[in-house]
């Protein structure tokens, strides 16, 4: 053939060109992309690390259980407290399904430990009611009363594990916040209009707050982290008018029951502190308009109730406040005349907190006892230990059940930490509930940390036909000529090897 | 070049019925649904009524560009209502493209409308638009759903709900069989969401959902949900188109959707104390206004829904608890707005209403065939079978 040709020249006899060569080149392509497949393996896959599932099973099903001891002496001559420790050990452990001992003790032996689940209680003639004085449960007793014993269960019973025991237990629970290592608070005094005069401009709620509020926060800041703010607003309107109704030949104005559930006006009312995610627990003061005065909670058959309160379940509470007829201006209102105000407050703040009150018939010289402090201390401890393991057991399930979830590095540290700082907890639970509330606590935080771990974010669900779709364009016009040039070079060298049989 | 092309329409060809082929598997599937059922007997009770204390709504327009001015109506419109009914815009998450109020062809600038004749502004007052622009992302909505943010973002941008939050969950733009479109830039899928309700539901995020959908084979986006608790309705069936309701000829394009639009029409009529049902509004829907098929989906929901007042999740609050300041001992218990248990109790055996049964049918014809996993294999191991065709047929022709 003319090699002047250059345009039309034979590929075959190119002087690079022999088979040799040619399968060398194709083998080269094959080879980079057997080696690019682990590459690409490791790439596209996604970090998925074991988490310890069975220890997380293990973990959920055990309970956490504290030990009470309660230390029984007796100032009253006659009693013989050996017999009726035992007797309130039988009948106690039976009511409260729980185990626990009464010790006898002689009537000088007194010794308040304030860390562990132990409780002193004194049968006394001294009192005429139940007191709880330095966290000693002094009980009246009438060594002729044969239902004596049976009142001291009742207290008893009531004090230890107040949240079974109280009727409509059920009922209150929902108002409790569920647990949060911090906690915000919000005061507001809200004036409906103060345009319209005789309003409140403004208050000393700091002073008002040093006796009833603050010391109650001290008390529970073993559980949670409190911030206080407060602001007073002059404008806050409602947005329903309220109903008339009159009583004694006076108007008055009333909130019906279905206007309590909408007295907050949130659109308007700027309450939210949006700088933290912290709950918030909000308390309003408000004053009606001097055009609206007075205004009443209304029971359901439309008549005044001599309340001028209320709760919103797990979100706050708020106080109605009728000036006095009498007032003429704008007023200031003084510490003194809050106290009323923020010993509702108190209230408030106690039940959306979880606090359980005295049972009736018990009274306590300080503002919260260690009996209520524990048994809050129980209770969060209890729940917290429960939400961990829930948690816990849901990442692993959900790990399992979502295929493309990573898990990380963190995560499995934090599942880890929090299985150690739940095994903590058990652990401190024979010796004090404060321990085990603060175990319990952080096993919540890192199993919810783990949780909601950023990283944790499932791969978008796309379904096959996609991937096919997404992906053929890129690599079968690759692959095809790949594939074939493979195909044809074997069937060549077929062709070949039985030339060179048929020649031989 | 000619073998290129052919191989070009080969391929299309095959990748087409292929397509087909899975399909026509797909719309067979949802073992979740077993697995719902399941989890939901053991969750089941009146103790799971209306039970929250508090509301919370998460509002989503996945479009953006001027010419779908309608969805963020849609979705202004949705702002406006569950305000007005008491959600505090703390406890509302609204993603919204929000590029049309001050978009070079809106005639009436820093407007929104939803009728034809301009009545009711919709951009006019407080709006807080949570997620904005290129933040309404796929992402960002599962992470919104999902609580796994960063530690930096803020509290306005985060569902801080807890197990005794009612969530009002609203979504709307373009969308097909079992995806939504977001910002023509990417998808939603029907399992991505149930994915995310049952994380939900796992870390105790929500006492119950209301999930509704307006876009086009909106049904397709509820057929995946498998987590207890969860109400659901959409604007149209799988096949179905959803339509706008009217045009402003002033404006321009059209202003509202028609589900969405009757659907704010039966708003209008509730105040904050209203006692109408889920059941009233659903009663409310027909063909011939919407001109689509609106869906149920009520399975996965434990009460009936005659009981289930629409202030449950469009609304504030469920109760107040009064305070009996003289004896300061106990609580009276306090009025409260839901039905009591016993009467819950006992409504357990009503029947369900009519309009639920074809939702049921529709649910039951997506079950999954009984071996899901080797599905997925095949289908996974299609892009080789298309090589493997493509690669026999070129070396067969030759």
């Amino acid at each position: 053939m003319d090699k002047s040709h250059c345009g039309s020249r034979n590929p075959l006899e190119l002087s690079f060109e022999s088979p040799f060569l040619r399968r060398c080149i194709l083998a080269a392509y094959w080879l980079l992309i057997l080696l690019a497949v682990p590459a690409w393996w490791r790439t596209t896959s996604i970090e998925r690390l074991s988490l310890p599932t069975s220890q997380v099973l293990k973990q959920a099903k055990r309970e956490i259980e504290f030990p009470l001891e309660i230390h029984l002496s007796s100032s009253v001559n006659g009693v013989d407290t050996g017999a009726l420790a035992r007797e309130l050990e039988r009948t106690l452990e039976h009511r409260l399904s729980r185990r626990l001992s009464v010790i006898p003790h002689g009537p000088e032996d007194i010794f308040v430990s304030s860390e562990t689940g132990s409780y002193w209680v004194k049968l006394t003639q001294d009192v005429r009611q139940s007191t709880i004085e330095n966290e000693i449960l002094l009980h009246p007793w009438d060594i002729h009363d044969p239902i004596a014993s049976s009142a001291l269960t009742n207290s008893l019973a009531a004090l230890l594990s107040p949240y079974t025991e109280q009727a409509h237990a059920e009922e209150r629970e929902h108002v409790v916040s569920k647990y949060a290592p911090r906690f915000r608070i919000a005061f507001t005094l809200l004036n409906e209009d103060a345009a319209s005069g005789r309003s409140a401009l403004s208050w000393d709620i700091r002073e008002a707050l040093k006796y009833n509020i603050l010391p109650v926060l001290k008390r529970l800041e073993t559980l949670h982290n409190f911030t206080v703010e407060s602001q007073v607003q002059y404008h806050a309107p409602l947005a329903f008018t309220p109903t008339t109704v009159s009583v004694d030949g006076t108007d008055v104005y009333g909130l019906t029951p279905e206007d309590l559930t909408v007295f907050v006006n949130s659109a308007e009312w700027t309450l939210s502190s949006g700088v933290t995610n912290d709950p918030v627990l909000h308390f309003l003061m408000f004053i009606p308009s001097a055009s609206r005065r007075p205004l009443h909670i209304l029971n359901d058959a439309g008549m005044p109730t001599g309340s001028h309160s209320f709760i919103l379940p797990q979100w706050g509470g708020v106080v109605i406040h009728n000036p006095p007829f009498e007032t003429e201006d704008n007023f200031y209102l003084s510490a003194s005349q809050l106290d009323h105000v923020s010993s509702i407050f108190r209230l408030q703040l106690l039940s959306l907190l979880g606090v359980p009150r005295l049972p009736s018939g018990v009274k306590s010289t300080s503002s919260l006892s260690r009996w209520q402090i524990d048994a809050l201390l129980r209770r969060r401890a209890q729940e917290n230990v429960r939400e961990a393991q829930q948690t816990l057991e849901s990442i692993v399930k959900l790990v399992e059940q979502i295929e493309n979830m990573p898990v990380g590095q963190d995560v499995k540290q934090d599942v880890e930490d929090a299985l150690a700082a739940l095994d903590q907890a058990f652990e401190a639970a024979a010796l004090s509930p404060k321990l085990a509330f603060d175990h319990s606590a952080r096993a919540l935080t890192l199993a919810s940390r783990a949780f909601f771990n950023p990283g944790m974010l499932a791969l978008l669900y796309f379904p096959p036909e996609h991937r096919v779709a997404v992906y053929t364009p890129l690599f079968a016009s690759a692959t095809v000529p790949l594939v074939v040039a493979v195909v044809r070079e074997v069937v060549a060298w077929r062709k070949q090897r039985k030339a060179a049989a048929l020649n031989n | 070049m000619r073998l290129f092309t052919w191989t070009t329409t080969a391929y299309f060809y095959i990748t087409f019925c292929l397509s087909l082929l899975t399909t026509t598997f797909a719309s067979d599937g949802a073992t979740s649904q077993e697995a719902a059922q399941d989890f939901f007997s053991r969750h089941a009770g009146p103790e799971n009524g209306s039970n929250h204390t508090n509301n919370w709504a998460v509002l989503v327009c996945s479009s953006r560009y001027w010419f779908n001015y309608r969805h963020m109506a849609n979705a202004l419109g949705m702002y406006r209502t569950v305000k007005r009914l008491g959600i505090p815009d703390s406890n509302i998450i609204l993603m919204l493209a929000d590029d049309v109020a001050c978009n070079t062809r809106n005639k009436f600038p820093g407007t929104v409308f939803s009728n034809q004749g301009r009545h009711l502004d919709l951009y006019g007052e407080n709006i807080e638009v949570d997620y904005r622009g290129y933040e309404v992302t796929v992402e960002n909505f599962i992470r919104v759903l999902t609580g796994r943010m960063d530690a930096s973002v803020p509290r306005s941008k985060r569902l801080l709900t807890d197990d005794r939050s009612n969530i009002f969950v609203y979504m709307t733009g373009h969308g097909g069989n079992e995806f939504l479109k977001f910002q023509d830039n990417e998808e939603i899928s029907a399992f991505d969401i149930a994915d995310a309700f049952e994380q939900m539901w796992q870390k105790k995020r929500y006492n119950e959902i209301f999930f509704m959908v307006d876009t086009c084979q909106a049904n397709t986006m509820f057929s995946k949900i498998y987590s207890p608790n969860v109400l659901a309705t959409g604007s149209s069936e799988l096949g179905e188109n959803s339509y706008s309701y009217e045009n402003d000829a002033d404006v321009g394009v059209a202003v509202i959707d028609t589900f969405t639009h009757y659907n704010l029409e039966f708003m209008e009529g509730i105040n904050k104390t209203s006692q109408l049902t889920m059941q009233d509004l659903f009663n409310t829907y027909s063909f011939e206004k919407i001109k689509s098929t609106p869906g149920v989906h009520s399975d996965l929901f434990t009460r009936p829904l005659d009981r289930t007042l629409i202030t449950d999740f469009f609304g504030g609050v469920a109760r107040a608890e009064l305070i009996d300041e003289n004896a300061i001992v106990e609580h009276t218990s306090g009025p409260t707005t839901d039905v009591d248990e016993a009467e819950l109790a006992r409504s357990e055996d009503i029947p369900l209403p009519d309009i639920l049964a074809d939702t049921k049918n529709s649910a039951t014809s997506g079950r999954r065939s009984s071996s899901p996993g080797l599905m997925k294999q095949l289908r996974a191991w299609c892009p080789v079978a298309v090589i493997g065709v493509l690669a026999t047929w070129i070396v067969m022709s030759r």
